[in-house]
């Protein structure tokens, strides 16, 4: 396993990796048929939703229940601009704008309480936007929504709609995803590591906990938002359903399912978010939601740390008989790879049990 | 050392890039001329036809979501089980059913429909606004019928806009335009109190009201007042409306809680004019008998399709084979608490009305059959309706009767008193 560990980490091979990945990604949308593109963008746009409650929740230990209602900002900034012409960049920034500024300004109340009652104050946001999007119909269109096709692929690319949709969502979902994971494991990510482990040791560090709690909530609305920009571009629908507080919840779900504080946890998030309605609904359309509760408590007992944590575990599984697997299962997230001799420190769960990256690299 | 090191990395970049570029050529090729979607014929065989559903089968609109789906089988299991539907082009076909659940969010719906647009002929009978909202847009590109869903806006029922859509129930506006003339041919000196929820809803039915009394002398609106969805209560604006001592009371209420409180508020008040309920908040059992509807001169609401509940209709021989249907083909379990399973199987014989007419296997051909059809009257419709699709802007039932309350059921009026 050292071996593997050494061979993996030198610069070149993690070169040759991330072309690999980026060609990829830049390929996929040229391959697949139209069904499994807009699975794949659809995957995209929740993928960022979940990252965005990760920042706050995964990362800083704040509990957001309101992480839809700003998708849904996202989304109806988006759909109001579009519909009105507005120029595509400035839908964009304003997409992300808006919602980070409506987040901020809740943060800025919720995060002077503590625990719990921040939980308290975004469980009021979805149930607020519902009613609130049907009554400003003149810029949401009521309870009949807005739908605008502003995503479709121009002429001169001569890509199919899907694809150029899976393009912008790789895009920008990528560089979402990038700066995430650099504002994570910089000094942002250390001091939010703290504010979650405990606020009394950050406030003697001199880190204030409030700041860090305004900021983590204030990055999560403006991933929410960018979520809600691709949402529409991928959905090209949105109602006040959108932000209905179920949603939230099942955000939250595939945060804990695919990895609460893990980068790579976020896109598996995503993908429980879109494909596993589909998949109960193969199963029995009439017990979609039987099934989905049957496989979250099935999920949170086998992986309590959620799915990015399988090759970790199938690591210390397989680990008396074979020594090398652990390494190479562990590709996807080569710089969280365990190091020997700090397995022992994997094994003990954080707080709420959730097992998290920062402690491995503590 | 180092530059030949990234040489290598570069030549490595460029063989991966060449042999995925060369691989992405071969792939989409194939289906470049269908594009996914299918073509005129995707969902239709010599032997069969498949129709797509997205509708609610969880969540809070799960009741009337599974009655979107229920009705339509017993339809057409029974049809299949006679052999099947004979198409206008002489083949004979079974009709099979996808349905998938969309849990009343129309991110899923879009997305049970991307799933579903490759291998159906036609989407149909799903329940909810938004939910077919959201892929409305994408099915007119496909070119994919979007027919005869259980929503009351009325854009599914612009031919121009929507030229691959049709709504199948009345919207808010029909309903409310019945009891309108209702009272205008009353010839009676009316007043008129109104209570609208603030939304499409509530407007549709005001509208379509406003628009029933059009031109009546003898019907006058003299105070008109709004509530807010979320609100709790709606006292306050009852108050205000009784102190008109108003003739009529038109209540454009769809919350269950509000339409039985202000029921009771007014007779609190000693106000008691005749009252006009929306059919989906006019339930016999639900809301007049807890609101004491029975002291009220007349409470009236609108219908098209018989109530299997009703003692009028128990012996009535659509309702026995619409039952017997639903228990044998359906597995739906007792009477329907919705009126949806009875919408839905009309879907049903409506949808074998086109088929029989469309000449071609072709959705080209099934649009213009489906716009074809007038004064059908399918099982379940009361007398007075009928299915009618040649009309641009109305849903293919856009007749319904008004109807009073009996003290346990409702019977058919074609006057006020």
């Amino acid at each position: 396993m050292p071996t593997a560990v050494g061979l993996f980490s030198r610069a070149p091979l993690r070169w040759v990796f991330t072309a690999i990945v980026v060609i990829v990604l830049l390929v996929v949308p040229l391959v697949f048929d139209e069904y499994t593109n807009q699975n794949l963008a659809r995957i995209g746009v929740f993928a960022v939703a979940v990252l965005g409650l990760n920042v706050v929740m995964g990362y800083t230990g704040q509990v957001s229940l309101g992480q839809i209602f700003f998708v849904g900002a996202g989304a109806y900034v988006t759909g109001y601009g579009a519909t009105h012409g507005w120029n595509i960049v400035l839908v964009f920034v304003a997409s992300v704008v808006i919602p980070g500024v409506m987040g901020l300004v809740v943060a800025l109340a919720a995060a002077r309480l503590g625990g719990l009652a921040i939980a308290m104050v975004t469980i009021a946001l979805p149930i607020v936007g519902v009613p609130l999007a049907k009554r400003l119909s003149d810029y949401t269109g009521g309870s009949q929504g807005i739908s605008s096709a502003f995503s479709n692929a121009p002429a001169w690319t001569g890509l199919y709609n899907d694809q150029w949709q899976l393009y912008l969502v790789i895009v920008i979902g990528g560089a979402v995803f990038l700066l995430t994971r650099n504002l994570v494991r910089g000094k942002y990510g250390r001091a939010f590591a703290i504010v979650k482990s405990n606020e009394a040791v950050a406030a003697s560090m001199g880190i204030s906990p409030y700041r860090y709690k305004v900021l983590a909530f204030t990055v999560a609305s403006l991933i929410g938002g960018v979520s809600g920009f691709l949402y529409m571009a991928v959905i090209q629908f949105t109602s006040p359903e959108t932000m209905t507080f179920g949603h939230s919840i099942t955000l939250l779900a595939s945060m804990v399912i695919g990895g609460a504080a893990s980068i790579v946890g976020s896109l598996l998030g995503g993908a429980y978010y879109v494909l596993v309605p589909q998949w109960t609904n193969h199963i029995d359309p009439n017990m979609t939601e039987l099934l989905q509760g049957a496989l979250l408590l099935l999920t949170l007992f086998v992986l309590p740390g959620g799915v990015a944590t399988l090759p970790r575990v199938i690591a210390r599984k397989l680990r008396p008989k074979n020594r090398s697997t652990g390494g190479a299962g562990r590709q996807e997230t080569p710089s969280a790879r365990p190091a020997p001799g700090r397995e022992a420190v994997e094994e003990t769960p954080s707080v709420g049990g959730i097992p998290t990256e920062r402690q491995e690299q503590a | 050392m180092n530059r030949k090191k990234n040489l290598r990395l570069t030549g490595a970049i460029a063989l991966i890039s060449a042999v995925a570029v060369t691989l992405a050529g071969c792939g989409r090729g194939g289906d470049g001329s269908s594009g996914g979607a299918g073509g005129e014929s995707t969902g239709i065989t010599d032997s069969t036809v498949t129709l797509g559903i997205t509708t609610p089968l969880s969540g809070a609109t799960a009741g009337p979501g599974t009655c979107t789906v229920a009705g339509i089988k017993a339809y057409f299991g029974a049809v299949n089980a006679a052999g099947g539907v004979k198409f206008g082009d002489g083949k004979t076909r079974k009709v099979e059913i996808k349905a998938l659940d969309d849990a009343y969010d129309p991110q899923k719906a879009k997305s049970n429909y991307d799933q579903l647009k490759g291998s159906v002929f036609a989407m149909t009978s799903g329940l909810g606004t938004p939910t077919n909202r959201a892929y409305r847009e994408a099915a007119i590109a496909d070119k994919v019928p979007q027919v005869l869903v259980q929503t009351g806006d009325p854009i599914f029922d612009d031919a121009k806009q929507s030229p691959y859509q049709l709504g199948f129930v009345p919207s808010y506006a029909n309903e409310g335009e019945a009891f309108g003339k209702l009272l205008a041919s009353s010839g009676k000196d009316l007043t008129v109190a109104i209570l609208s929820q603030n939304d499409d809803y509530g407007e549709g039915y005001v509208e379509g009201f406003k628009k029933g009394i059009e031109g009546a002398s003898n019907v006058k609106v003299v105070k008109e007042l709004t509530y807010e969805a979320t609100d709790t209560s709606v006292d306050a604006q009852i108050t205000q409306l009784a102190s008109t001592h108003a003739d009529v009371m038109f209540n454009a209420m769809s919350i269950t809680p509000l339409a039985i409180a202000a029921l009771q508020k007014a007779q609190q008040l000693n106000w008691k004019p005749s009252w006009f309920l929306p059919s989906n908040t006019s339930s016999p059992e639900a809301i007049l008998k807890p609101g004491k509807a029975s002291a009220y001169p007349g409470v009236y609401s609108v219908s098209f399709a018989k109530a299997p509940q009703s003692p009028a209709f128990a012996k009535d021989a659509d309702v026995t084979k619409f039952l017997s249907d639903l228990h044998k083909y359906a597995k739906y379990k007792g009477t329907p608490a919705f009126p949806h399973c009875m919408w839905s199987y009309m879907v049903g014989a409506t949808l074998e009305q086109a088929f029989q007419k469309m000449t071609d296997p072709t959705r080209d051909s099934f649009m213009k059959a489906l716009r074809s059809i007038s004064d059908f009257k399918a099982p379940l419709m009361l007398e007075g309706t009928s299915v009618n699709t040649t009309m641009d802007g109305q849903p293919a039932v856009s007749s319904v009767v008004v109807q009073k309350y009996n003290g346990t059921g409702y019977s058919t009026v074609d006057s006020l008193g």
